[in-house]
């Protein structure tokens, strides 16, 4: 089986922070396989995938991305990038833009630069992205502007975004974070079912051991930028998740600092 | 830290009472010129009723050629300020060219637009295009910023998404920035047209045409029952452009 995502011995800090977001992380994600990260607020879900769709720079070790090396100081060509999509947690789509051109939006990589600038999709483009918008249950708002709908809405055209970008690869960033838990499950089904159904890697992050544990194959808990276990569902037990989610101790020397 | 404070307020008053002084005792201000002044103006305004209704036709040419000259400098300022604007964001260019770009951008707002007319008029001639390419270069020292300032107002999320599905700059420009900043675009457009058509009533005075050039004329030849038609005819207009722009500004509102 090929992999998906190779990650070796990575380490990355943001730029001014004296504790580094990841350390040392290292995993392997074969194709097909839908997996949760699963960790408190700012254990390095957010960089670790925003790192992994080439958009943060500076780090140390060696990542392979669909087969492909990622470099850490540049971001990939503009060629390869469709094949890593996207679901942003704050949704990223154009507010004053109708659904349908947000969805489109997802095409511009697969398209030449001119035609793309051009704004003139072929009837493939538009049949992919009439196609991802029924795949989402929401092709009726396709001439709708974004900023007249729901929360639930708006992440199902964030998916729908996604898919019409046909990515092999899905990252998806606390997709269902805004929504209630009702709402959260049919997201999260759409978007590991429609990954499977494509045949492409899903990888996305919770902080809702429940969720994660409906939708995933495969459970990878981070806690402070570290690996903490790396299990199949099925093995995964409530003192590992416990274990994940227990308070940071204090550091000596580290501790809470007054801003003044 | 007070007596600073006291020493700086004192400083400051004397520097102003210097100046006004100076200014006195330096110009052409004596007591009985001031004193006549008064009735001089009385005079004057006096010469001017009842205004002369006989150069309506100069009026109207000299509107239109106002109105021609506001409406093509201000398409030369946006023509310009589109490129401009893309290269003095942050978001488009690297900060050695937006520093450098906007840096030029200060200079040329700093030019006042009648001196732009001036030099026009030397290099071009007189009439209408020194106008015109004197408001489209003083305009585009503000536009431009705006504009700039617009690119970089923009939420970034929308963008880094497209920057993931593999957009390249100007397909990001296009789709992620342009949907969000158009509403300010044209908000700050209408402004900028509403400053250039009150800017060039008075371009005719150094010969860059439309209807100033009748004001200086009629002023200069001692008509001045028509110059106060001409007047009136620029007050009504620069009511009409405030009122209007009012009326534009509610619907982007």
């Amino acid at each position: 089986m090929s992999t998906a995502i190779q990650i070796d011995d990575l380490s990355f800090a943001h730029t001014g922070a004296d504790v580094p977001a990841l350390e040392r992380v290292s995993l392997n994600i074969p194709t097909g396989e839908s997996v949760a990260l699963l960790g408190p607020s700012g254990a390095g879900k957010t960089t670790l995938l925003a790192l992994l769709d080439g958009r943060l720079f500076g780090w140390c070790g060696q990542i392979s991305i669909l087969g492909a090396p990622l470099d850490p100081d540049h971001p990939p060509m503009c060629a390869r990038r469709p094949d890593t999509g996207f679901v942003f947690q704050e949704f990223a789509l154009v507010e004053r833009s109708a659904v349908l051109r947000n969805v489109l939006n997802g095409r511009l990589g697969r398209m030449s630069p001119l035609r793309a600038l051009m704004g003139s999709p072929t009837k493939h483009d538009l049949e992919i992205a009439r196609t991802a918008l029924a795949d989402c249950g929401i092709a009726d708002l396709a001439n709708r502007r974004v900023d007249s709908l729901s929360g639930g809405q708006r992440q199902r055209v964030a998916i729908a975004r996604c898919l019409a970008q046909e990515p092999r690869l899905v990252l998806a960033d606390e997709p269902v974070s805004n929504l209630d838990p009702a709402r959260a499950g049919e997201i999260l089904a759409l978007l590991t079912g429609a990954a499977q159904a494509r045949g492409a890697t899903a990888l996305f992050a919770s902080h809702q051991p429940d969720l994660a544990r409906r939708f995933a194959q495969r459970i990878i808990g981070i806690r402070c930028g570290r690996i903490a276990f790396d299990v199949p569902t099925s093995e995964l037990n409530e003192d590992a998740t416990a274990e994940l989610y227990r308070e940071v101790e204090p550091i000596p020397g580290i501790g809470l600092r007054a801003v003044s | 830290m007070m007596a600073f404070r006291g020493f700086g307020g004192f400083a400051t008053s004397g520097l102003i009472a210097a100046a006004i002084l100076w200014s006195f005792a330096t110009a052409d201000v004596e007591l009985s010129r001031l004193m006549s002044a008064g009735p001089r103006i009385a005079d004057f305004l006096g010469r001017m009723f009842p205004p002369d209704p006989t150069v309506m036709a100069e009026i109207k040419k000299g509107s239109a050629e106002t109105l021609r000259i506001a409406i093509l400098g201000s398409l030369g300022a946006v023509v310009l300020s589109v490129p401009f604007g893309i290269l003095a964001s942050e978001t488009m260019v690297s900060s050695a060219v937006f520093r450098s770009i906007r840096t030029l951008l200060a200079f040329i707002r700093a030019i006042p637009l009648i001196l732009v007319a001036m030099l026009m008029v030397g290099a071009v001639g007189l009439g209408p295009l020194p106008g015109i390419i004197a408001v489209a270069f003083h305009a585009t020292g503000m536009l431009a910023k705006f504009y700039a300032e617009a690119i970089d107002g923009v939420s970034r999320a929308p963008i880094a998404a497209l920057e993931s599905a593999g957009a390249g700059p100007l397909v990001r420009l296009r789709y992620a920035i342009w949907p969000q900043m158009a509403p300010v675009v044209a908000r700050d457009t209408i402004f900028r047209f509403e400053l250039n058509l009150r800017e060039s009533l008075i371009l005719g005075i150094v010969g860059a045409g439309g209807i100033g050039f009748y004001i200086q004329t009629y002023v200069r030849s001692f008509q001045y029952d028509k110059a106060a038609s001409v007047t009136i005819a620029v007050f009504v207009m620069v009511i009409a452009i405030e009122a209007i722009n009012v009326a534009l500004r509610r619907r982007f509102a």
